[in-house]
């Protein structure tokens, strides 16, 4: 009753940076509620991520060890997530916001009976439960909300809180979890992964994003070399992702991921609303439409209007020599 | 539900509604066919629906709390020029008591909300489950037979019925199909209306107008409203925002070179608007073709055999300078159509004369009378001289008259002789001042 | 095979809203099928037509909400329950499941379709919670579907990747808008609707047991998105605007 807990998410043995986001609040919250901030790894392999997870301030950092947990799959996570749960009894379970994480957020809450909070952009404690904020009707009204019981589930959406290192001495306890596969009722058959080498999106400083205006192979090629310039991880509208242009992991909006890099390029994109509720929290939005009365200006720092083929080139090209010098 | 229609309404704006929630009454079997997401949908205007026929849709419709945001009770038409304005008011509590003399609708409410009353008196007719409102669908032919109406064709399927009520609006592809009208009509004749739509807090907005409770004022502008092209301005009060917009002449606005947008804006930095229109948040722009009410390109005639056409696809529309009148007349002709396809259908005959019942009935109607009675008027309105040296002329006069400067004052006479000198020579005047008096 | 697609009046994100005293004020009229659950509708239209087998579309909601269940037979389903509500209760996703739940208790079917959320809220709880509340296995984020015999696989869109889930019967899915393009429904669609079966069930009757703790989160205000600073628009040669805004982002905002 007396625990914040962090669920810590892997890709690629790698912690996801929103899920340190996530602890790191939780550390402060801890800290201004006299509350223990805890994390928990599940995987097949969590050791490593534990030790990482030193450096982020969790007093206890507990694990589940399972080679089920090699692929994501719901039912043997939501098991571990409730076995821990019960086994820790914290007053709140708190997630980034990922694909993973929104696949059990809802059973998860149900199973335990709790109530559930997604895609928080900020959350507090109060006496009975957990308040905060979270956009509504496509991010165009953030609305002020509140959930009462023990625990509370929630997702946080990437880039709300920054990353706070804290060295501690965090203890690591492993909890005993066991898992036939004859409990699945789903088996994964196969995973379409995208080219692996790219940037993940939801952690990219700099995103490019492409939409209908980028039009053709040359478009594309455009794009890549921008991204390559800026060392920026390429997102798309639904336009492009919808049309096979793009990878569908790609899409940055309401359907799609958010993201909030200190650098936003949109290319060829109107800014419908839905694309706007993925990408309006960025540092700096820089636009390229040719359409002047395009509502993606209304919210870009920087618009140009021209036609994006005409723009890149020297756009890349004066990239390129700020970056040399 | 493969038999016939009595009657497929094609456009579910202020003319199909009328003519639909008619039809409903009337106890007929019907479809109305809208191709906007929902009726009302496609519709960016609003403004004033002048008159009472609302009422004889929707009985004691100011009893609801929907669908109308404001009755008129108070009018101005003003006169414009760079940096002043002379307008005549005028307000009356006469017209606090319904029926009303007009009502300020926005389209995209005021058409879903008549059109759930239509649904209404579909469920109560004998044809609850036959009669239908379908949106979302576009009509894409008139399906005629021996140059007879006998349905429509919409997402390739085909739909049958005794007559065909054409209610499509300015942009009237289907009355051209049918032949009613040229395939090309010259862009000279019509208008492009822009408005914006600005909120407010209610109470500000109550307060800056002096409104009271469910109380609204129109505004109609002359001069230089619209920076020299051929046309005029308005400002309507909605519930919690104003409609602020200009209809202008394309033709006149090509030859000048000016977009539309643009001179909305410097309406809208004239010193006297913008501190009628201070502090609010625009929320919506549009921009859409207007009919200019000239008789010389309106369709001759209004039906055919199994078919009447109505509403501004009829070219419908009156705007001469004291109020755009097009809703009026598309709800009146929409239900004078549907009365002359109930009429048919007590007879059984839907041919060539039964139609032209409908057209016959409109000539007697006001507004055949209103539109051929102030032609010259709309003529007068597209004249250089009424548009831009007379507001000139006006609020030249209006700034002498009202202004005290310790010397001695000339009589308005003078004053009035000294502005004509600047603007416009008597010639120019005696010709407005004749035309003016046939027109009005 | 027989699937519930669950759906959802949701108020139309694109028409006017505002924020008056702390309270939402919407364009009341304009409320719409959930975009998302729309896909899921064509997805079952798309399966059972090629597979035989039957639609039912499933809402809660006030009796103004009928309109979104014709609008799912317009497009095709077969058949519609409406569990009716007064409209004033404020029940979040966990209220919404749960009354899910009661309904599809003694039900038979080969799986239910969600929407993955609902577009107004974005909350996407109430999928996994009634697959968790009626113990069925789910797939949620799913951008294709395929029937294949007796259980469908399914391409769910994970962090990364494509996950393939093979998804045994009974089961749950959540469908993104990405699966599929819904159909609009035709002048034929439209017509027939109107006889097509609708059991209404008002919710007293259906004894989901609802009580005020099943509304476990409430939303207190709202306010308005913090708005950004207009930016500056550059117009002007293609080169010449280019290079300067590159220099801006180096100069001015440190970000390259
Ligand atoms: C429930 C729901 C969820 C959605 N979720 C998402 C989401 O997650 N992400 C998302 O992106 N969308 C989403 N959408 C779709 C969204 O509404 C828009 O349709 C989509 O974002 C449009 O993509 P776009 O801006 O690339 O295309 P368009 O709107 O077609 O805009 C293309 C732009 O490119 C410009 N252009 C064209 N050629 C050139 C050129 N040569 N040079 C410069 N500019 C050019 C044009 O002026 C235009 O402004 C969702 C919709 C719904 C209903
Ligand atoms: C800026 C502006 C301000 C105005 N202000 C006023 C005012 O203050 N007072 C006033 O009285 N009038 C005003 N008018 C004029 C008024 O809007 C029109 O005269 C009136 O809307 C005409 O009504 P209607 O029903 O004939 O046509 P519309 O209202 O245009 O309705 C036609 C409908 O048919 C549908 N449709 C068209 N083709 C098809 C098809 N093929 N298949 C299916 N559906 C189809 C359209 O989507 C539309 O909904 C204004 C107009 C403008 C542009
Ligand atoms: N009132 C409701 N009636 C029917 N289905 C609903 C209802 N509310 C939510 N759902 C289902 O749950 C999905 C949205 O979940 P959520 O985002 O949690 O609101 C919708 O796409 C529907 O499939």
């Amino acid at each position: 009753m007396s625990t914040l807990l962090t669920y810590i998410s892997i890709n690629d043995g790698k912690i996801k940076r929103s899920s340190l986001e996530v602890l790191s609040r939780c550390n402060e919250l801890a800290e201004k509620h006299g509350l223990k901030s805890a994390a928990l790894i599940i995987d097949q392999d969590p050791a490593p991520a534990a030790e990482t997870l030193k450096t982020y301030g969790p007093s206890v950092i507990y694990t589940i060890k399972n080679p089920i947990f090699k692929n994501h799959l719901n039912t043997p996570l939501l098991k571990a997530l409730s076995t821990a749960v019960k086994q820790i009894d914290p007053r709140v379970v708190a997630f980034a916001s990922t694909e993973g994480s929104k696949d059990i957020l809802g059973a998860l809450a149900a199973n335990l009976s709790a109530a559930a909070l997604a895609d928080m952009s900020e959350f507090d404690l109060t006496d009975d439960g957990v308040k905060g904020k979270r956009p509504i009707m496509a991010s165009k009204i953030i609305s002020a909300v509140e959930a009462k019981g023990t625990p509370v589930v929630l997702t946080v959406r990437s880039g709300s809180y920054d990353v706070v290192e804290k060295q501690t001495d965090s203890s690591v306890e492993s909890i005993d979890f066991a898992f036939s596969e004859d409990e699945l009722k789903v088996t994964l058959k196969e995973i379409i992964s995208a080219s692996s080498d790219r940037i993940d999106l939801s952690e990219a400083e700099v995103v490019i994003a492409a939409g209908r205006g980028v039009k053709d192979e040359e478009g594309r090629k455009l794009i890549s070399e921008l991204a390559s310039v800026l060392n920026a991880g390429i997102g798309a509208s639904r336009a492009l992702t919808e049309g096979g242009a793009y990878d569908p992991s790609l899409q940055i909006g309401q359907t799609g991921k958010v993201v909030s890099p200190q650098l936003y390029i949109g290319v060829g994109i109107s800014g419908a609303i839905q694309h706007v509720a993925g990408m309006a929290n960025s540092k700096v939005i820089v636009a390229i439409n040719k359409d002047p009365d395009a509502p993606i200006f209304d919210i870009a720092d920087y618009g140009l209007v021209g036609d994006l083929y005409k723009v890149l080139p020297p756009f890349i090209e004066e990239l390129k020599k700020i970056k040399q010098n | 539900m493969d038999e016939k229609f009595d009657c497929i309404i094609v456009g579910a704006g202020v003319a199909g509604l009328g003519a639909a929630m008619t039809l409903a009454r009337n106890n007929m079997k019907f479809l109305l066919i809208e191709k906007g997401e929902f009726p009302g949908a496609k519709n960016v205007s609003g403004g004033v629906l002048w008159g009472n026929d609302l009422a004889k849709l929707v009985p004691n419709y100011w009893e609801e709390d929907g669908g109308w945001d404001r009755f008129i009770n108070h009018r101005r038409l003003t006169f414009m020029d760079e940096q002043s304005t002379f307008s005549v008011d005028f307000k009356s509590s006469h017209f606090n008591e319904p029926p009303y003399t007009g009502v300020v609708v926005l389209r995209s409410k005021f058409d879903r909300w008549l059109a759930d009353k239509v649904q209404e008196a579909i469920d109560a007719s004998d044809y609850a489950m036959d009669s239908f409102i379908a949106p979302n669908i576009l009509v894409e032919e008139i399906l005629l037979e021996d140059d007879k109406a006998v349905g429509i064709k919409a997402g390739g399927d085909e739909f049958y019925s005794d007559s065909v009520i054409l209610a499509e609006g300015v942009n009237n592809l289907l009355t051209r199909q049918v032949g009613l009208q040229d395939k090309y009509v010259p862009a000279d004749h019509m208008l492009t209306g822009v408005k914006e739509i600005i909120r407010y807090d209610q109470k500000v907005l109550e307060d800056r107008f002096q409104l009271n409770g469910k109380s609204g004022m129109s505004n109609e502008f002359v001069g230089y409203a619209t920076n020299g092209v051929e046309g005029g301005g308005f400002l309507y009060t909605n519930k919690d925002t104003i409609s602020i917009g200009l209809v202008l002449g394309l033709k006149d606005l090509r030859e000048k070179e000016q977009k539309p947008h643009d001179i909305l804006n410097e309406f809208k930095k004239h010193p006297v608007i913008a501190d009628t229109i201070r502090g609010g948040e625009v929320v919506e722009y549009s921009a859409h073709i207007v009919s200019s009410g000239d008789k010389r390109v309106m369709p001759k005639q209004l039906y055919k055999a199994g078919l009447v056409v109505c509403g501004e696809a009829a070219n419908l529309l009156l705007n001469a300078g004291k109020a755009i009148q097009g809703m009026d007349y598309a709800m009146r002709s929409g239900i004078l159509a549907a009365e002359t396809i109930t009429e048919a259908k007590k007879a059984g005959d839907f041919g060539e004369s039964a139609m032209k019942k409908y057209q016959d009935t409109l000539e007697n109607s006001y507004i055949m009378k209103d539109i051929n009675n102030f032609q010259d008027a709309v003529h007068l309105l597209h004249d250089p001289v009424m548009t831009q040296k007379m507001p000139n002329l006006i609020c030249d006069f209006g700034r002498n008259f009202f202004s005290i400067k310790n010397e001695p004052t000339p009589k308005s006479r003078e004053m009035l002789k000294g502005a004509i000198k600047r603007h416009a020579s008597y010639w120019e005047l005696i010709k407005l001042g004749a035309k003016g008096a046939k027109a009005l | 095979m027989k699937f519930y697609v669950c759906i959802k009046q949701v108020p139309d994100v694109n028409a006017p809203l505002q924020i008056k005293d702390g309270q939402l004020v919407q364009d009341a009229d304009r409320n719409i099928l959930n975009a998302y659950d729309a896909s899921s509708i064509e997805e079952a239209l798309v399966i059972t037509e090629a597979h035989g087998g039957e639609v039912e579309a499933v809402l809660i909601g006030p009796e103004k909400a009928k309109e979104t269940l014709r609008k799912a037979l317009a497009m095709g389903a077969d058949s519609g329950t409406h569990i009716v509500t007064s409209g004033d209760e404020n029940y979040d996703s966990f209220a919404y499941a749960k009354i899910l739940a009661t309904f599809f208790k003694d039900k038979e079917y080969g799986y239910i379709l969600c929407g993955k959320q609902s577009q107004d809220t974005d909350s996407g709880l109430t999928g996994s919670m009634l697959a968790e509340m009626l113990n069925l296995p789910y797939s949620t984020n799913a951008v294709g579907l395929e029937l294949q015999g007796d259980h469908i696989v399914v391409k769910r869109q994970g962090d990364t990747g494509q996950e393939m889930i093979e998804l045994a019967s009974p089961g749950l899915v959540t469908c993104s808008n990405d699966m599929n393009d819904p159909r609009i429904p035709s002048l034929k669609g439209i017509m027939q609707s109107k006889r097509k079966p609708v059991d209404t069930i008002a919710l007293s009757d259906l004894n989901a047991g609802i009580s005020e703790a099943d509304t476990k989160t409430n939303i207190l205000s709202f306010e308005e998105k913090p708005e950004r600073e207009p930016g500056k628009k550059y117009e002007g040669e293609p080169e010449e605007i280019a290079r300067q805004v590159a220099q801006l982002l180096d100069t001015e905002e440190n970000v390259i």
